[in-house]
């Protein structure tokens, strides 16, 4: 507990002094938004409302990978990743410190892209703020946890960078489906279908937990 | 040291298997392709109808050889055993093979069933997630540095990729309305004249896995075993 | 010059029986038996590949062995051996934005330090880092990153110090400071296990020094080297007989 603690604070203050990676998120995410809005030349507002779910988490997922590249690139600068093998905790625990400092920065520019989002759509978010966080988080959680696992592997292999989105995009459609029904029933102003809660929840928990499991061979030499 | 395969038990089923699937394949294709020959013309669908007796026995083999190759990166994981990574990556290279065939097979009868060379009906869509998820496995094997390091991050993808797969069905099927996908073929539901032909097709492609994958066996164990025995050649250190 | 060193060995901290790691084709150990007690410097020697890293990295508990056992003392197994084990390598293991004392702390938590204020304050004092101590680690010059890497791996007191050709690339001045701390860990009864391209300074430490070569020991001299000459001698007959 006292590792995800310190793993969660190292992570945050690296990130609070240099900023490097969450700008870069936002900002990947703001032109992934506006890429989007050239994408659908005069569309009507009815149409827009009907997509608008699906072109959120496609900005989201673009952002969380862009982020969850660089969660280990820290610990590969001064091979800091040995050095979190070698300590006696158990390393799934250094995975949910990972995993919760990727959400915590994730979450700041899902906040960020939200807003540009509803300004560039001309979508109203404020009414379900809170719902639509609630499922955001959800979803995120999901990203998170097999991206932080995925991320320690793919930094090891040749072609990070592109190794990451091919390991784990096939396995995030579950996470997609749930959100994206959720967001657009919030969008259309309706309660979200328990169906989509449910799906969501489930494989979070399989999710953290294979990861979490996982994470102890993965460190290994 | 013996430079012959290793005692576990992985090898030693590849061993007793190879023969019996070898003839056993040889026989069944013949009497499959037989029995197809022979099969009545579906009256709606025509020849394009045949395919059936080969896409879901190919579909079976694809699932099976990624539990397979999921379970035993697990059991490598857990006993650490060269052997059971060895099952794992055969299992995926044959499987995806197999998948592949599913993922063609499957168009051709739709655009001559129903037109269309691509549906996103749940069982298509989720052999295609299952296709993508062998490809990220071969790739992540191959792009990793280190083959034991290679085999250790497989296996743990492998399991991840499993675990997705009813998630996937799941989550799938929350989003689709109807499925286009015909419903189980079962031994009644199919023509007259149709039985036999399908249920030798299955036989095929699950002898046709077994043996295409104990080969692929051997080939690793026996690689392993040569540069062993290079190893230790002239210039290689003997300890008595 | 380590005096009658074989008197001081305590009990093994470490010993490995029949350690042998291979996969595939490829043979890193090929059955090893190793032993380090406290109070002793056992100096690992051996061209490249040879299996040296690969023994110091199941040793630290990073790499699991294909065959033989590793035991560890207090019947600990290779988990719970990890907090007691300090690695000192090439690399710094440091978190460029932190600073010193951040890294320490940082470190610290990670193995539950106790007291860790006090602890922190004293390495820095020893390794004569105070005056940077709040500084971020990116601005450190080679010489002090790597002392700073050696008060990382020691913040938790470790009983069994891992050592990864520590004095490549440094300067004579910083590689006597590093030779007088081996020895200040041998005084501590600390063991030590020393794995060098240096055959003069192994000669000088070691109580104990062995060649691997190709993933088996091929010359142990069971007792302290009595000189860097007899040592570069028997490491060239072991690389010649393999």
């Amino acid at each position: 507990m006292n590792t995800l603690l310190a793993i969660l604070w190292k992570d945050l203050v690296s990130e609070w002094r240099s900023r490097d990676r969450v700008v870069a998120m936002a900002l990947f995410s703001f032109l992934v938004v506006v890429v989007l809005h050239f994408a659908l030349p005069g569309a009507d507002p009815a149409e827009v409302r009907r997509v608008a779910p699906g072109l959120l988490w496609v900005a989201y997922v673009f952002a969380a990978l862009l982020g969850l590249n660089r969660a280990f690139a820290l610990e590969l600068e001064n091979d800091a990743l040995s050095a979190l093998a070698m300590a006696p905790a158990d390393r799934g625990f250094v995975f949910l410190g990972k995993a919760a400092a990727n959400f915590v920065l994730l979450a700041v520019v899902q906040f960020a892209t939200a807003v540009v989002f509803g300004l560039a759509f001309a979508l109203d978010l404020v009414p379900v703020a809170v719902p639509l966080a609630g499922v955001v988080a959800l979803g995120s959680l999901g990203i998170c946890s097999v991206g932080t696992l995925f991320s320690a592997v793919a930094v090891r292999t040749r072609y990070r960078e592109v190794m990451l989105p091919l390991l784990i995009l096939p396995l995030l459609v579950p996470v997609l489906l749930g959100a994206v029904s959720a967001t657009a029933s919030l969008l259309q102003g309706e309660r979200v279908p328990f169906a989509s809660i449910q799906l969501l929840v489930v494989t979070d928990a399989v999710f953290l937990i294979v990861s979490f499991l996982g994470f102890e061979y993965v460190l290994d030499e | 040291m013996s430079a012959s395969l290793s005692n576990s038990a992985v090898d030693r089923a590849a061993n007793a298997l190879r023969l019996p699937t070898g003839i056993l394949l040889a026989v069944l294709t013949g009497a499959w392709l037989a029995a197809v020959a022979r099969a009545p013309l579906d009256s709606v669908q025509g020849v394009i109808q045949k395919i059936l007796y080969v896409h879901p026995p190919l579909a079976f083999a694809a699932y099976a050889g990624f539990a397979l190759t999921a379970i035993g990166g697990a059991l490598f994981l857990w006993r650490g055993d060269e052997a059971w990574d060895r099952l794992a990556r055969a299992s995926a290279e044959v499987g995806v093979l197999f998948c592949t065939l599913v993922i063609v097979t499957g168009p051709i009868w739709a655009k001559g069933t129903w037109g269309r060379w691509w549906s996103w009906d749940l069982r298509l869509t989720i052999t295609l997630l299952l296709w993508f998820v062998y490809l990220a496995y071969l790739l992540l094997r191959s792009f990793t540095e280190g083959s034991e390091r290679a085999a250790r991050f497989a296996a743990v993808y492998g399991i991840a990729g499993l675990a997705v797969i009813p998630l996937n069905y799941f989550a799938l099927d929350m989003a689709a309305g109807r499925s286009m996908h015909p419903e189980n073929l079962q031994q009644g539901s199919l023509g007259a004249g149709m039985g036999w032909p399908f249920a030798l097709g299955a036989g095929v492609c699950l002898v046709a896995f077994t043996q295409l994958l104990v080969r692929r066996i051997e080939i690793e164990a026996l690689r392993g075993a040569l540069a062993e025995r290079v190893a230790g050649a002239p210039g290689g250190l003997e300890r008595s | 010059m380590s005096s009658g060193a074989t008197a001081l060995r305590g009990a093994p901290v470490v010993s490995a029986a029949g350690l042998a790691k291979r996969f595939g084709p490829i043979t890193a150990l090929a059955g090893v038996d190793f032993d380090v007690g406290a109070g002793a410097v056992v100096a690992v020697l051996g061209p490249n590949g040879a299996g040296k890293t690969t023994l110091l990295r199941i040793l630290a508990g990073l790499a699991r062995p294909s065959a033989g056992d590793v035991r560890y003392a207090g019947g600990a197994d290779r988990r719970s051996a990890r907090r007691f084990v300090g690695y000192i390598g090439h690399a710094t293991f440091l978190y460029p934005q932190l600073t010193a004392r951040e890294n320490l702390h940082f470190t610290a938590r990670l193995y539950g330090v106790e007291d860790a204020d006090a602890r922190i304050a004293t390495l820095l004092a020893e390794l004569g880092l105070e005056a940077v101590a709040d500084r971020v680690a990116a601005s450190f010059s080679r010489g002090l990153a790597q002392r700073l890497a050696i008060a990382r791996a020691l913040v938790h007191d470790p009983q069994l110090v891992l050592l990864e050709e520590p004095f490549t690339g440094l300067d004579p001045v910083s590689a006597d400071r590093l030779a007088a701390r081996i020895d200040a860990l041998r005084g501590a009864a600390r063991a030590v296990v020393l794995v060098t391209h240096d055959l003069a300074r192994a000669a000088a430490l070691a109580d104990r020094a062995i060649v691997l070569v190709g993933g088996s020991v091929a010359f142990d001299s069971e007792g302290a080297p009595r000189s860097a000459g007899e040592l570069e001698h028997a490491y060239r007959s072991a690389l010649d007989a393999a």
